[in-house]
């Protein structure tokens, strides 16, 4: 049965009636679907996180299972990942990407004994994914809790990043008298692995020391943590996302309440991903290394992508082809929504240009596992972003792991479920904005779903 | 050597060491030992002072102490099963000593009728939750201390790998800082890394209590979950036991303990000595245990492990008086000893193991110990026992190459060697951590015996511990403004002691004050007026106070059936990095934090001794529930504090244990022993009103022993032993329960473990002489202890004692 699958599983429209048939006979929980799947029908495999020790810490387990585009959207079709779902071999929520035809699902384990190893399945409906490939481990070059990402390059290559400090100090030649030492600046050391999806092997790897300006680096800023990296449009550059810390230089203690600087991204030449530059936005202050989702991504020529932890409330950035901020776009989520503090938390635009963005304020409501999520529709040209109101909210609909859409033409799939209740799939067509309930999700207590893929 | 006799204010401690006194001595201590024909000790014989109330039985050393003779003449029988009934006559008018050497009876040995009562029976009575570890027949085997804690009822031992790793012991599913260990009543975190249930060898201890849920006052601590403690050997009898243990792995153990008492002036030498060195290099295969070729490619292979070894010595000498006039004991020692274990992975077997990595640690502590019966007055009985000293312990990791699990350099994706982006072994940087630490702990307890039927105990424990940290491979600067930590704690228990209707109950009652003191310092630099920069310390300091009280009751329904219960409001207080937070892990102070506090109840009935004919039995029950409240932990990771440096420790939330503990114990004929014990419970924890089982918990355990002895077999006169033993613990996953149709489960699953061993001991005539021989793991089933890490396979040891009891 596993390789008659694989003999026809680009072949997408058979794949589905099969798979569906699999899903329906091993599964009574799902509604049966008799209506012969047309051939844009794809699969929409949604991720659902279990508590591990405190209500939406989603440590105990990450689950999925996969239903048809048309069952995804169908509201009397009722689905229980936790309780029928396939669990993704990571110690820790698994950080997952899937294939653009959504067909294969690809996974780094995430800390734990196999912490770093890539895996891909194939997506064959219900509980069903089938291993393919061979294994192959990043461990090794970016560390058993690694930050990766798919590329947007049909599907080929992942990369993901590791980032290691030191601190510098001169000791004045006087190594026992400390009032005279100087702290210079501290080295952050960057590596960035790239992985061939479809062959499961390691493309490139190599480390940096990635310099910040003088005076900042004399202030005792830093690159912390590295994540979400890019391609431009040319495919010549790649993009990495940061954090900066900063140290306090008397005493090399970790500092707080400084001076937030401008948004940084580090470039390098990609594949061989050598020469790093770092750019900085004048427009966005803060992170731009997101958390769990994607945070950056191309669209018409550009690279757009999100600042977190902005004193000014979060900012979309651009990225223009010359691989250099457009400063000239300047667009802050808190004038946009209205809101104060807004923060965004995982995003995705459709190839029209409008998004679907989750996002918290300052205004959320404190719920059980931290601020109150809500969407929002936005227009990457038009500036403009919109709270999405056909989506119910509640005090305990979190956000903060939100990890995927499932993007297929205008539409983008997404989950919503607060923290222990039972939500559903809700399909947003970001050129009309109509939102579409689809199927319902039944949840266990403490646990959340982390999106589509 | 009645443990729970002893208890002291620490004010009194002072003033009894630097004041003379003077006893008016109005009765006698009769005290001596019990023999067999060659000198072996007769562990439980009777002795009886005919004509008065007077009698008692011998510990393990064959030793008996009776107090309270007045001068007379007095005839003393000794009686023992399977030896001859033996009296003298003896003129006592001061503090006289005697020794038996009984004849074998071979006539009365098919007559067994077991009187008198152990120490550990005697202990086991009293009404908590408590298991004795006798640890007589273990010291002469090739058993680890640890190995003989895990097959106890209840107690279940997690262990990071082989001999010398990282240990973590759960009793009745509270594990962690929960469970408090001692060595003679003094935390365990005196001594250190170096002189511990790893290292301290099961011939040097005497035995191991271990009280579940309810600590009587003697232990007191903050010990939420139980506490184990280690009491090392403490005869007076003049002694030298030494062995030699050799095995797999290039395991090597030695020790020796031995004692001489002047019987002149009471001057009494003590000393013991161990010595351990493992490779550790038994064999390992899974799903990580790997070797990465080009491109990444993946082969799986059976590997040995190679950074793994371990070695420790360390020892005790002990200079006093002994069963003198103004004392029972009267120490002065000192205690010193060394660790260095390398590391071969982290908290998982990844594919990346460690080369290199190690941890190093000593301790140095000097030891005062007091004890006498019927201080100043009758009935009035004192123990003091302090340790003053430093320990430290180091963790270096400095290689950066990488290696792959055949111990060679690993290879990247291009077929070169490589290193580390992060410069070592272990992900965070390399380090040589340095922790120093001055540690002292004082116990001292003062009982009175009001009468027969109502005794008052007092105890203190103080103890103290300075920290200070530093980091070789770090700069003055960052060393400097490292700072530095100190925990005081004082805790004083007061206990009462009824017994009533004959023995039949006895109860006691105690209530037990916490203090806890910390003080961080954090240097800071200030510029001064003058305008030059200057280093001051900020200091901050919480203070916790608390209370919790407690008793255990014990009822005999029937001479075989005693009700044992107990319960305890059970307290542990914060600790250092919970009340100061962590520099390295960007967590903050929270001085307002609470400890954690729990309701521990115990319900048990000791069945036995059933005797029939050469049949005996004994099975004993605990119904056990722990509730805990305010569990400390850290709050989750959201977006509001994911950049922070803002993160503390909190009171989240509560948890439960409940379960069952059944013990069964059966005799035949002293030839034939047999012990069979099986624990279970449900571990939950409750956090914002959702409940969910603990992972990475073995919830069921079993442990049986078979022994069978023969007499006489080769040798006259000489001991054949053959032990058989079988532990399971059933399978856990490591992620919590998941629902009732989910695929992918077993990737979390630590499968069912069946590890059994056989063993077997001789004795020659003399009785000086045991070798033992153990096969472990005899059919190389994998073990796992946690997250899946494995442990030694089939394992062989060869161990030589030589002991004497008669100088």
């Amino acid at each position: 049965m596993k390789s008659i699958f694989l003999i026809i599983r680009n072949i997408t429209f058979i794949a589905l009636a099969l798979g569906s048939i699999v899903s329906c006979s091993k599964d009574d929980d799902i509604t049966p679907d008799p209506i012969p799947m047309e051939t844009e029908s794809r699969w929409i495999t949604v991720a659902a996180a279990r508590m591990g020790e405190n209500p939406g810490d989603g440590n105990g387990g990450t689950l999925l299972y996969s239903i048809s585009s048309e069952d995804a959207k169908d509201p009397t079709v009722s689905i229980a990942p936790f309780d029928n779902g396939f669990i993704a071999p990571s110690n820790r929520t698994a950080r997952l990407q899937s294939s653009e035809d959504g067909n294969t699902i690809f996974n780094i384990s995430y800390a734990g004994d196999t912490g770093g190893n890539y895996t891909k399945y194939t997506v064959e409906g219900g509980q069903n994914f089938t291993p393919t490939g061979s294994e192959v481990s990043i461990a090794p070059y970016v560390g058993s809790a690694p930050r990766w990402i798919k590329l947007f390059d049909g599907d080929k290559t992942g990369a993901a990043v590791y980032v290691s400090t030191e601190h510098e100090i001169d000791d004045n030649d006087t190594p026992d008298d400390v009032t005279d030492d100087i702290y210079v600046r501290t080295d952050a050391k960057i590596g960035i692995v790239t992985l061939d999806l479809v062959n499961s092997s390691i493309k490139e790897f190599q480390e940096h020391s990635v310099p910040l300006t003088a005076e900042e680096e004399a202030n005792g800023y830093y690159f912390s943590r590295i994540d979400m990296p890019v391609l431009n449009a040319a495919g010549d550059k790649i993009y990495i996302g940061a954090r900066l810390s900063k140290v306090n230089p008397e005493t090399a203690e970790s500092d707080s309440g400084y001076e937030i600087l401008g948004s940084k991204t580090i470039v390098l030449d990609y594949p061989s991903l050598l020469n790093p530059t770092v750019i900085t936005s004048s427009v966005g202050h803060g992170n731009t290394n997101g958390y769990r989702s994607i945070n950056a991504f191309l669209y018409n020529g550009s690279v757009y992508q999100a600042n977190q932890s902005d004193p000014e409330g979060s900012h979309i950035l651009k990225i223009g082809s010359d691989n250099q901020y457009d400063d000239s776009y300047d667009f802050n989520l808190d004038e946009a929504l209205g809101v104060e503090g807004a923060y965004i938390l995982a995003w995705r635009p459709a190839e029209n240009g409008k998004a679907v963005l989750a996002y918290r304020h300052d205004g959320s409501a404190e719920g059980v596992a931290g601020a109150q999520g809500f969407f929002a529709l936005v227009d990457l040209e038009a500036k403009t972003a919109e709270k999405i109101n056909d989506i119910p909210y509640d005090p305990d609909f979190y956000l903060f792991q939100y990890q995927g859409f499932v993007v297929d033409g205008n539409e983008i799939y997404l989950t919503q479920a607060p923290v222990g209740e039972n939500g559903n799939i809700y399909v947003v067509d970001t050129e009309t904005g109509v939102v579409t309930k689809g199927a319902e999700l039944v949840n266990v207590e403490g646990s959340h779903f982390i999106g589509t893929f | 050597m009645k443990i729970n006799n002893n208890f002291l204010v620490p004010l009194f401690c002072m003033v009894l060491l630097t004041t003379s006194y003077e006893l008016t001595a109005q009765v006698n201590k009769l005290s001596g030992f019990v023999f067999g024909p060659s000198n072996e000790p007769l562990v439980g014989a009777s002795v009886i002072v005919d004509g008065t109330q007077l009698g008692t039985v011998t510990d393990v050393h064959g030793a008996f102490q009776i107090t309270d003779i007045k001068n007379g003449e007095y005839t003393i029988s000794t009686s023992y099963i399977g030896y001859k009934t033996e009296s003298k006559k003896i003129a006592v008018h001061a503090d006289t000593q005697v020794k038996f050497n009984l004849m074998e009876n071979a006539a009365e040995l098919s007559m067994v009728v077991i009187q008198g009562t152990t120490e550990k029976t005697k202990i086991e009575k009293e009404g908590f939750a408590v298991d004795i570890i006798d640890t007589k027949e273990a010291g002469q085997r090739n058993i680890q201390t640890n190995e003989l804690l895990n097959s106890s009822v209840g107690v279940k031992i997690r262990q990071n790998g082989g001999l010398g790793s990282n240990v973590e012991y759960s009793l009745n599913g509270l594990s962690g800082s929960a469970v408090r260990i001692f060595i003679d009543g003094i935390p365990i975190s005196t001594f250190g890394s170096s002189f511990n249930l790893n290292s301290i060898p099961p011939s040097m201890i005497d035995r191991i209590e271990i009280y579940k849920g309810v600590v009587p006052g003697h232990l007191s601590d903050d010990a939420l979950g139980g506490a184990i403690n280690i009491v090392l050997k403490s005869s007076t009898n003049n002694h030298l036991n030494a062995s030699v243990s050799y095995g797999s792995f290039n395991t090597l153990q030695a020790s020796f303990n031995g004692l001489y008492r002047y019987d002149n002036s009471g001057f009494t030498v003590k000393a013991s000595g161990f010595h351990n060195y493992s490779d550790n290099d038994y064999k390992v295969s899974g799903r990580s245990v790997l070797v990465t070729g080009l491109g990444g490619v993946q082969t799986p292979i059976t590997a040995r492990r190679f950074n793994d070894a371990y070695s420790s010595t360390g020892g005790v000498i002990q200079l006093g008086y002994t069963d003198v006039k103004w004392a029972d004991q009267f120490y002065i020692g000192y205690t010193g000893s060394s660790n260095y274990k390398e590391i071969q992975h982290g908290a998982f077997m990844t594919i990346s193991p460690y080369e290199g990595r190690f941890t190093q640690s000593e301790a140095s502590l000097v030891n005062l110990s007091y004890q006498k019966q019927d201080l100043f007055t009758k009935d009035l009985d004192l123990t003091i026992n302090g340790y003053y000293g430093k320990r430290n312990t180091q963790v270096i990791d400095t290689v950066t190459w990488a290696y792959n699990w055949a111990g060679e350099r690993a290879i990247d994706f291009r077929g070169n060697e490589y290193k580390y982006s992060w410069g070592s072994q272990q992900e965070g940087g390399p380090t040589e951590a340095r922790i120093d630490r001055n540690v002292a702990s004082i116990r001292t307890g003062l009982s009175y015996s009001i009468n027969d039927h109502h005794k008052i105990l007092f105890n203190h424990v103080h103890n103290r511990i300075d920290r200070e940290d530093s980091d070789k491979l770090r700069s003055v600067l960052e060393n400097t403004f490292l700072g530095t930590r100190d925990l005081y704690k004082n805790i004083v228990a007061l206990t009462y002691e009824v017994n009533a209707f004959d023995e039949r109950l006895k109860t006691s009652l105690f209530g037990k004050y916490y203090q806890q003191k910390t003080i961080s310092v954090d240097p800071a630099i200030e510029i001064g007026s003058d305008g030059v920069k200057k280093i001051v310390d900020e200091v901050v300091s919480s203070n916790k106070i608390n209370n919790g009280y407690g008793f255990a009751l014990s009822y005999a329904i029937i001479p075989e059936i005693t009700l044992l219960t107990s319960a305890e409001k059970a307290v542990r207080l914060p600790n250092e990095t919970e009340i100061f937070g962590s520099d390295g892990d960007n967590v903050v102070a929270n001085s307002s934090i609470n400890p954690e506090l729990s309701k521990n109840f115990n319900l048990g009935f000791r069945f036995g001794s059933f005797k029939l004919n050469n049949h005996q039995l004994v099975v004993t029950t605990n119904l056990f529930t722990r509730n805990i409240k305010d569990r400390i932990g850290l709050p989750i990771e959201t977006s509001l504090n994911v950049d922070d440096e803002l993160i503390l420790y909190v009171n989240q939330g509560s948890g439960t244990s409940k379960g069952i503990d059944l013990q069964f114990n059966y005799t035949y004929n002293k030839k034939l022993f047999f012990n069979f014990n099986v624990s279970k419970f449900d571990l939950k924890i409750e956090n914002r009103g959702v409940e969910i089982d603990v992972p990475n918990t073995p919830f069921h355990t079993m442990n049986a022993n078979l022994q069978y002895s023969f007499k006489d077999l080769i040798q006259k006169k000489s001991k054949l032993d053959l032990f058989y033993s079988l532990s399971f613990t059933d399978e856990f996953s490591y992620i919590v329960p998941q629902g009732s149709n989910t695929v992918g489960d077993d990737f979390f699953k630590v499968p069912n473990q069946l590890a059994q061993d056989l063993g077997v001991s001789y004795t020659l005539p003399k009785k000086d002489i045991v070798v033992s021989f153990d096969v472990k793991n005899i059919f190389d089933k994998p073990v796992y202890d946690n997250l899946s890490v494995q442990k030694p396979g089939r394992a062989f040891y060869l161990k030589l004692n030589y002991s004497i009891y008669k100088f």
